[in-house]
């Protein structure tokens, strides 16, 4: 039972951490490789929010905020000029994650921080004691899926957003200027990696680096789902699964790799990983 | 003076490397009807591609019912109500037809309307908006095509060889589909076809473009309007 | 030379010491310069190289303990290692069809993979703090700065030397058009995988040196930021420039040993914005930027030998000719549920000229590609002068006596038209490692097509700077210069004048005739195809509705109801 419940509340976590990069790279093709640090963000965002205090509830408004505006600054300066030459985009954005990476160091240091869990304590499921937090993450992250769903296609948003993402000289014929839907997007999803962040530190430290680990299980999550959320679900679904059982049965360093090398495999073999044709 | 509702002055534009309108002059009307013919590979295309906007213009200029959109991008184009039908893809195949139709108005509103007036111009529309459009038959998409283009009430509706692999029957329907359009509505249009007889039926004045210049105007109701546009074609 | 021979009486050991370390990094930096800056391969995963490299040192001094032969092993082995490793690895990577993403994305996988590996080895790879205070070469300071200096020299010698031999432009071929240098018969997985191979044996043996040197070995050595880092050198020295990245390795690693201690973080958010604002503003580095603005522009071009054009030996034709050129049975393509091609039977025999008519949309085009990469048709079979391609990739096709010219220009961007033409011989006159001939060997007809476009005057321009045209006559030469028996062409009139038809149409109609080569060609132009065909081939649909001499299929009543309307053809005009 706990084991389901690892799996479940991980595959959530890495579904929340995803999401954000897997919008921007649905949109605009192109690898943001400063997920990571955005991640980074919220997670110091919701430590500046219980330094000072704060209900521990309010790191989130204020992480999405932070990430936000951060993705739109970004994109902009950065990101503008680099849509033709997406190999580039991934090394600027390294560079990018580099530097804010620097920036709250110098801001906050380098030691290793925590953030007490605003949701304490255990819940009783099916016969076992688990934490709620990690239960309530679930939820967030069905909250995240269902929401980026919703909004992709239930509104005019996202219809214009899923124009461009198919064919966006079409788009652009049709009078969708796609550089406002770009700009959007890569907000959003750069204010997602920051929800992610935040949301993941009452489970693990605060630390300059944090991003980057998650940074490559989500980058490979992305790879193998191509622009699909759904096909992201399946792939955080399986791999996430692995990764836990692995890790509980064999070894945690395995674990740690399942993602990433099961993913490389799966697009040796399909390299349209789990879209569909 | 009336204001063209297309004017095109000496227009050069093409790709990379690649001058493909070596100074193209063009004027429509408002409400009227004009036929691009040529061979393939002659620029009709990369005309089209010129006015709404996805090329860069070297030289010239090119305005759109007194609007100088020489170096607008393409979407600013549109919203100057003017649809464009692109001869390939025309359509998000993985989009509902409602959703296609959706995505040629501005906003959500005025759907209804559109939709309506859409049914009686194209029957098989009604009741199928749900439908996929790449599960449409070839015919079927190229009306959605036009359907599409027609929803925002245009001014200018540029069309990129819409009768391409159709049957004869649905050439009919669409020619007569466009006439009534500009008939209840003045819209303008810019036609580029390989079809002469659609041109012919359907457009007032045609134009030839020949390795990237004009060759020969004239009105579609000239008797020997055929004799030299074959003529033009041939060489 | 002179420099790195004075340099250790110059400086203090500190100083030294740095000069060192900086010396096997920038070993390092070259092997991602030729991979990514030359030819395109963005690499995350040299450092795991490197880290194999030095771990193989590490390992060996620690548990066996130093001395010439132990040191001998553990270079052995650092080698196998990473031979084994860039193996495997190129493996995955560059299969046909792979895009340059999944490349780096493997790239990526590889440095994370070995710093676990290290991590979870125990006492035996010291885990996260690695090895250190094992026994290696007694050797001075000065002597290990010139043994370091000297190498690196001789490597970026070699390095400089093969890029710029005749063998070192197939790089930058694969770079600008991978497609192209498939189609002109090169194995561009097997290039890349045996390009990374020996980068990779160069940065196990720069570990190798640096391990021995520093005595310290750890896992972050092997990781991915070390990888990304080695890439910030690269891409401010200016990539592709071999020179460049020695620069900026050696500098930026002095710089970081100085100011890293005393401004550890701001040094590194610097580094961090230069890095970004070079990728976003300057793509090309530092280095050339700088030497754009103070060196005159003949500096770049003026070392390139002039190449004279002569007429290559006739090859005696292997074996009995082929009587079927080209032969496909039972050829189908679909997409999901759509069905482009349906049951195509086509056999064309030397010496025809076969064109492809009908609407746009017919399956024309549909079909050349299946003629040429196996990978492409749902069914049935494709032989070129009696092979089965099978399921292969299109080189094979090309190996058997394919050449295909494509409907919009196919060439290398950054390449001239004689670097270009070498490249398209490479098959059949295997370029050297070290030189640049000064002799260009082409079929007869080959040169023919130079000379009438003239491009016989630009042999040192690039291909992106030509016109259109000429880079249409430029690719039909590429391919021409294989010596091809089957030779497929995709509308090669578009935006042709008329004079330029009938020059072609006469290449043409040479070819077939006179030197017994097999045409087949897409064509709108009804006209043009009338005048030079020996047979018409009709595509409606996505199967052959007609095929016969010009005459019969020009005067059809099918033909006319399938162009029904269109007034491509004078006939149809009516309709």
């Amino acid at each position: 039972m706990a084991l389901l419940l690892d799996i479940l509340t991980t595959v959530a976590i890495l579904y929340a951490v995803a999401s954000g990069l897997l919008l921007i790279f649905g949109v605009m093709k192109i690898i943001n490789f400063a997920h990571g640090a955005f991640l980074t963000l919220g997670a110091y965002a919701s430590l500046v929010a219980s330094n000072l205090g704060l209900s521990p509830w309010a790191g989130v408004p204020l992480a999405i905020l932070v990430g936000a505006l951060a993705g739109m600054v970004v994109e902009l300066l950065i990101m503008r000029p680099l849509y033709a030459r997406p190999l580039d985009a991934i090394l600027a954005t390294w560079g990018l994650g580099m530097v804010i990476g620097q920036l709250i160091t110098l801001a906050f240091g380098r030691e290793v921080q925590f953030v007490a869990s605003p949701v304490q304590g255990t819940v009783n499921v099916w016969g076992t004691d688990y934490s709620a937090y990690r239960l309530l993450l679930v939820v967030a992250a069905a909250v995240i899926g269902i929401g980026m769903a919703a909004l992709l296609t239930r509104t005019r948003f996202g219809l214009i957003t899923r124009a461009v993402i198919m064919n966006e000289q079409l788009a652009r014929g049709l009078g969708i200027h796609s550089g406002a839907v770009r700009f959007i997007t890569f907000s959003v999803g750069a204010g997602l990696g920051s929800l992610a962040g935040c949301l993941i530190t009452p489970l693990s430290s605060v630390d300059p680096n944090m991003g980057i680990p998650w940074l490559m299980n989500a980058f490979m999550l992305v790879m193998v789902s191509g622009a699909s959320m759904a096909s992201l679900l399946l792939a955080t679904l399986l791999f996430g699964a692995i990764q836990v059982v692995v890790s509980t049965y064999f070894s945690p360093i395995l674990g740690g790799l399942a993602i990433v090398v099961l993913a490389a495999i799966t697009l040796r073999i399909r390299p349209k990983g789990f879209a569909r044709d | 003076m009336i204001i063209p509702a297309l004017e095109l002055k000496d227009v050069e534009s093409g790709y990379e490397q690649a001058m493909v309108l070596r100074g193209v002059s063009l004027q429509i009307a408002p409400g009227e009807i004009m036929a691009l013919l040529g061979k393939n590979g002659m620029g009709k295309t990369t005309l089209l591609k010129a006015v709404i906007g996805y090329l860069p213009k070297r030289a010239g200029t090119v305005q759109v019912f007194g609007q100088d959109v020489t170096h607008w991008p393409a979407h600013r184009v549109a919203r100057q109500r003017v649809a464009y039908s692109p001869q390939e893809q025309a359509l998000f195949a993985e989009l509902s037809i409602r959703d296609n139709l959706r995505l040629g108005l501005s906003s959500d509103k005025g759907f209804d309307e559109g939709y309506a007036a859409m049914t009686e111009h194209f029957p098989f529309l009604a009741g199928r908006l749900a439908q996929l459009a790449g599960t449409l038959s070839g015919g079927e998409q190229k009306m959605l095509v036009v359907a599409r283009a027609l929803m925002m009430r245009p001014r200018l509706i540029l069309i990129d060889e819409i009768t391409e692999g159709l049957q004869p029957s649905v050439i009919t329907r669409l020619a007569a589909s466009l006439r009534r359009e500009r008939a209840t509505h003045g819209t303008a249009m810019l036609i580029v076809e390989q079809n002469v007889g659609f041109a012919l039926q359907v457009a007032d004045r045609y134009s030839v473009l020949k390795r990237g210049e004009i060759v020969a105007v004239g009105a579609t109701a000239d008797p020997s309007a055929e004799q030299i546009i074959n003529s033009q074609l041939q060489v | 030379m002179l420099v790195v021979a004075v340099a250790p009486f110059m400086l203090d050991s500190y100083t030294l010491s740095i000069l060192v370390r900086a010396i096997f990094f920038a070993m390092l930096a070259l092997t991602v310069d030729i991979l990514w800056g030359y030819t395109g391969v963005l690499t995350f995963g040299q450092s795991a190289f490197f880290g194999a490299g030095a771990y193989a040192a590490g390992l060996v001094f620690t548990h066996l303990g130093f001395s010439p032969e132990m040191a001998a092993l553990a270079l052995g082995e650092a080698l196998l290692s990473a031979g084994l490793i860039a193996l495997l690895v190129g493996w995955l990577s560059f299969y046909h069809g792979a895009t340059p993403l999944y490349a780096s994305v493997i790239s990526l996988v590889l440095p994370i993979v070995m710093t676990q590996l290290l991590f979870s080895g125990g006492t035996f790879t010291g885990s996260s703090s690695g090895l250190t205070g094992y026994v290696s070469f007694d050797l001075s300071l000065e002597a290990w700065f010139w043994w370091a200096g000297f190498a690196l020299i001789a490597i970026t010698a070699l390095a400089w030397r093969f890029v710029h031999s005749d063998a070192g432009r197939l790089l930058v071929a694969t770079r600008d058009n991978e497609m192209r240098c498939s189609y002109l018969g090169i194995n561009t997985s097997t290039l890349k995988i045996g390009l990374l191979v020996a980068t990779a044996l160069v940065a196990a043996v720069a570990g190798f040196g640096y391990a021995s040197f520093s005595g310290v070995v750890a896992p972050e050595l092997a990781g991915f930021v070390f990888g990304t880092e080695i890439i910030i050198w690269v891409a401010l020295g200016g990539r592709g420039t071999l020179i460049g990245p020695v620069f900026g390795a050696l500098l930026i690693e002095c710089a970081s040993a100085y100011l890293g201690g005393s401004l550890p973080y701001v040094w590194k958010l610097l580094l961090g914005a230069a890095f970004v604002g070079v990728i976003v503003l300057l793509p090309q580095g530092l280095l050339p930027a700088l030497l754009a603005r103070w060196l005159p522009k003949h500096w770049a071009t003026s070392a390139k030998p002039a190449v004279t054009l002569v007429e290559a030996a006739a090859r005696p034709t292997s074996g009995a000719q082929a009587t079927e050129a080209v032969a496909l049975r039972g050829v189908g393509k679909h997409y999901g549920s759509l069905r482009v091609l349906k049951d195509i039977d086509l056999v064309a025999a030397p010496g025809e000229l076969v064109s492809l008519i009908g609407p746009n949309g017919a399956g024309k085009t549909t079909l050349m590609r299946c003629m040429s990469d196996g990978a492409e048709r749902s069914s049935g079979t494709v032989h070129i002068a009696g092979n089965d391609i099978g399921r292969a990739p299109p080189y094979v096709a090309v190996r058997y006596g394919l050449g295909r010219k494509f409907q919009t220009a196919n060439v290398f961007a950054t390449l001239t038209v004689a670097e270009s033409l070498r490249i398209a011989r490479t098959r059949l006159d295997p370029p050297s490692l070290w030189r640049r001939a000064e002799q260009l060997a082409l079929p007869a007809y080959a040169l023919a097509v130079l000379q009438v476009t003239q491009l016989d005057k630009k042999l040192d321009t690039e291909a992106r700077n030509l016109s259109h045209g000429e880079q249409q006559a430029l690719e039909l030469a590429m391919v021409l210069a294989m010596e091809p028996r089957v030779l497929l062409l995709d509308e090669p009139t578009a935006g042709l004048t008329l004079a330029e038809r009938t020059l072609i149409g006469q290449v043409f109609l040479d070819l077939t005739h006179r030197f017994g080569l097999c045409l087949l060609l897409v064509e709108h132009d009804i006209e043009f195809v009338r005048e030079i065909s020996t047979r018409l081939v009709v595509l409606h649909e996505g199967h052959i509705a007609m095929q016969g001499s010009v005459q019969e299929v020009v005067e059809s009543e099918l033909v006319r109801t399938i162009y029904s309307g269109a007034a491509a053809t004078p006939h149809g005009a009516s309709a």
